[in-house]
C-alpha cells in the first residue's frame, strides 16, 4: 500500500472517530461485509476436515457412502448444474422477451400492474413452488411422458425456471429501460421499425445487463433448495437424460444435515459441499456485478 | 410476459382450489388437536423479529451509503458485499446460522437463532429499498434544515428520513414477504415439527408453516394434499404482504410529486 493511500485510509477512520453518528452508520453498512466473512469462515472451518481428508474427491468423487466413509460429490454437482442449465434454457427466452416487451412495447399504464405480478411471483416462497410442483407438474410430466415417476430433472428445471424468471426480468428490464431515448428515436427517425430498433439498438446496448441478469438467475437457481428437493426425486447419480431423478447439492445438504452427527466426517463433508456452493454463487454474483458496471461505463 | 401472467394465475387457482375443504376453525385450534394455531403464530413471530433486527441496521446502512459514504474503495466493497449477501443461497445462510447462532453462541434450536438467521436474508432487501427511498428525496429538504443550522445527522433524520419513511416501510414489508415462507434458513436453526403451545421465550424452538409443509412432504412422505391448508394460509400471508408493499409504493409515488 502506498503512503498516500495509507494517509487517505487513516484520515477516513479518524473522521469516523470524531463523528460518533457517522461511525455507527458506517458500522451498520459494514455489517454485510462482516457477515459474509463470518459465513465464509464458519462454513470453511466446519468443512475443512472433509477437504483435508478427501481433497478434490469431495468435488469429483463418484460415490457418497456413509458406511464405507467415502464422500464424493460429483453426482450432486452434476445434478445441480443439470437442473440449473435446464431451468435457464426455459427461463432465458421467456425472461428476456418479457423484459423487452414490458419496457419497450407495453403501454405505460400497464407497466406497473405487470411488474407487480412479476414481483409477486418472486415473493412466493420456494416451499409453495415445491408444493405446486408435486400437486400439478409431477403428475403432468408422469402422464405426458409415460414415466414411472414424475419426479425428474425436467420437473425440477420447469419449477426452477418459473422461480428464475422474475430475477432475469427485473434486472434486465431495468437495464433495457435505461437505454437513452434519443438512441431509439434516432433509429426510428431513420425509418427503422419498432422491432428493428429493438434488435439493432436496444439489445446491443443492454447486452451486458442481460448477461448479468442471466448470471444472477444462475446464482439463484443453483442454490435453490426446498422446491428442488421436493420435485427432483432425490437420487444421486449421473443422469443420462432429463427424465431421470437427480439430487442437487443444496437439497442433499437439507435432507442429510438432520441425520449427520455434529462433528462427524459426514457433517464436515456436508459443510464442504456448502462451501463449494457458496464459492460458486460468490463467483457468479461478483462477475455479474462486474459485467453490469462495465456495461454502464460503456 | 403472457407466460408470467398465466403462471401466476395458474398458481393462484391451484392454491385456491384448497379453499373448498378449508375449515376456519382450524386456524385457532392447537396443533396437538390437528389445528394450525402454533404454526401461524410461530411464522409471525419469526418474521416480525427478523424484521425488527434487520430494519434499523438496514436503514442506517442505507443512510450511510447515500448520505455519508465517500466514493472510494471501501464504499465499493460494501456495495459489492451487499449484492453478494443477497445472492447467497438460503441453505448456506441456514448452515451459517446453525454454526454461529445455534452452536457457537449457544442459542440452540430457538426463535432467537431463527430471528438472527432470517434477518441476514432481509438485510439486503431493506438496504436496497431504503437506499432508493432516501435517494429520491430532493436535496433541498435537507439543505433547508442545514441552512437553519442543523447538524448533518439532525438534518437527515428530521427531513430526509421522514420524507423517505413510506419507501423504507415498503422495503421492510417486502423483506417480510420474502422470508415469511422461508424454509431452508430455519430448517436447522429454529423450527421443530411440534411444540406444546407457542414459545414463551426467544430461546425456545418454534413451529412454522413452511417448515411443517416441507417436513411432512419430504421426511414423512405424505402426499401434497395433506398440507393443502397450510399452503393456503402461507400463500395468503405472503401475498398479502407483497400486495401491501406494492400498493403502498404505487400510492406514495402518486402522492409525492417529487418522486416521479
Amino acid at each position: 500500500m502506498s503512503n498516500k493511500k495509507l494517509i487517505q485510509l487513516s484520515s477516513f477512520f479518524l473522521k469516523l472517530k470524531s463523528q460518533p453518528m457517522t461511525a455507527v452508520l458506517f458500522l451498520c453498512a459494514s455489517f454485510s461485509i462482516i457477515i459474509l466473512f463470518l459465513m465464509l469462515f464458519f462454513v470453511a472451518q466446519e468443512g475443512a476436515y472433509a477437504f483435508t481428508q478427501f481433497g478434490s474427491d469431495l468435488l469429483f468423487g463418484m460415490r457418497w457412502d456413509l458406511e464405507s466413509n467415502i464422500f464424493g460429490g460429483l453426482p450432486l454437482l452434476f445434478g445441480s448444474l443439470m437442473v440449473t442449465f435446464g431451468a435457464l434454457i426455459i427461463a432465458i427466452p421467456i425472461g428476456v422477451s418479457t423484459s423487452i416487451f414490458v419496457s419497450e412495447v407495453l403501454p405505460f399504464y400497464l407497466r406497473d400492474p405487470i411488474k407487480s405480478i412479476i414481483e409477486l411471483l418472486a415473493s412466493i416462497p420456494s416451499v409453495l413452488y415445491g408444493f405446486i410442483g408435486l400437486l400439478v407438474v409431477v403428475p403432468f410430466i408422469q402422464d405426458v411422458f409415460g414415466l414411472p415417476s414424475g419426479q425428474t430433472a425436467l420437473t425440477a428445471s420447469a419449477i426452477l425456471s418459473i422461480m428464475t424468471i422474475p430475477t432475469i426480468v427485473s434486472v434486465s428490464g431495468e437495464i433495457i429501460s435505461a437505454v437513452p431515448k434519443n438512441y431509439k428515436e434516432a433509429a426510428l427517425g431513420l425509418g427503422a421499425t419498432k422491432w428493428e430498433t429493438i434488435k439493432s439498438v436496444v439489445l446491443p446496448i443492454s447486452k451486458s445487463g442481460i448477461l448479468a441478469s442471466i448470471m444472477l438467475g444462475f446464482g439463484r437457481a443453483v442454490g435453490e433448495t426446498i422446491a428442488v428437493s421436493m420435485v427432483s426425486g432425490n437420487q444421486a447419480h449421473i443422469a443420462s437424460s432429463y427424465f431421470e431423478a437427480i439430487y442437487t447439492i443444496p437439497s442433499f445438504i437439507a435432507t442429510h444435515m438432520g441425520e449427520a452427527a455434529v462433528g462427524s466426517t459426514e457433517y464436515s463433508a456436508l459443510f464442504g459441499l456448502g462451501l463449494i456452493l457458496l464459492i460458486i454463487t460468490f463467483i457468479v454474483n461478483t462477475l455479474a456485478d462486474v459485467v453490469v458496471k462495465r456495461g454502464v461505463h460503456q | 410476459m403472457v407466460i408470467c401472467i398465466l403462471a401466476f394465475l395458474w398458481i393462484i387457482t391451484t392454491i385456491l382450489t384448497g379453499i373448498g375443504t378449508f375449515n376456519a376453525e382450524l386456524l385457532t385450534t392447537s396443533a396437538l388437536q390437528g389445528g394450525y394455531f402454533e404454526m401461524i403464530v410461530g411464522t409471525i413471530y419469526l418474521f416480525l423479529g427478523a424484521a425488527a433486527i434487520a430494519g434499523p441496521i438496514g436503514v442506517f446502512a442505507a443512510i450511510y451509503l447515500v448520505e455519508y459514504a465517500p466514493s472510494g474503495k471501501i464504499t465499493r466493497i460494501i456495495d459489492q458485499a451487499i449484492n453478494n449477501l443477497a445472492g447467497v443461497p438460503s441453505i448456506i445462510i441456514g448452515l451459517f446460522g446453525y454454526t454461529l447462532f445455534s452452536r457457537q453462541l449457544g442459542f440452540d434450536i430457538s426463535l432467537l437463532s431463527g430471528w438472527l438467521t432470517l434477518s441476514i436474508m432481509i438485510l439486503p432487501i431493506v438496504i436496497r429499498g431504503s437506499e432508493e427511498a432516501i435517494r429520491i428525496v430532493p436535496k433541498a429538504f435537507k439543505e433547508a434544515a442545514l441552512g437553519l443550522g442543523a447538524t448533518k445527522w439532525k438534518a437527515i433524520s428530521l427531513t430526509t428520513l421522514i420524507a423517505a419513511a413510506p419507501g423504507i416501510v415498503t422495503s421492510v414489508i417486502l423483506g417480510i414477504a420474502r422470508v415469511a415462507g422461508e424454509t431452508a434458513a430455519i430448517l436447522f436453526t429454529s423450527s421443530v415439527i411440534m411444540t406444546r403451545g407457542t414459545p414463551s421465550s426467544p430461546l425456545e424452538p418454534v413451529m412454522a408453516l413452511s417448515f411443517n409443509m416441507y417436513v411432512k412432504i419430504v421426511a414423512r412422505g405424505e402426499g401434497p394434499e395433506s398440507v393443502f391448508d397450510i399452503a393456503l394460509i402461507l400463500f395468503l400471508i405472503v401475498v398479502t404482504f407483497s400486495l401491501v408493499a406494492i400498493i403502498l409504493r404505487i400510492y406514495y409515488r402518486r402522492k409525492q410529486p417529487w418522486l416521479s
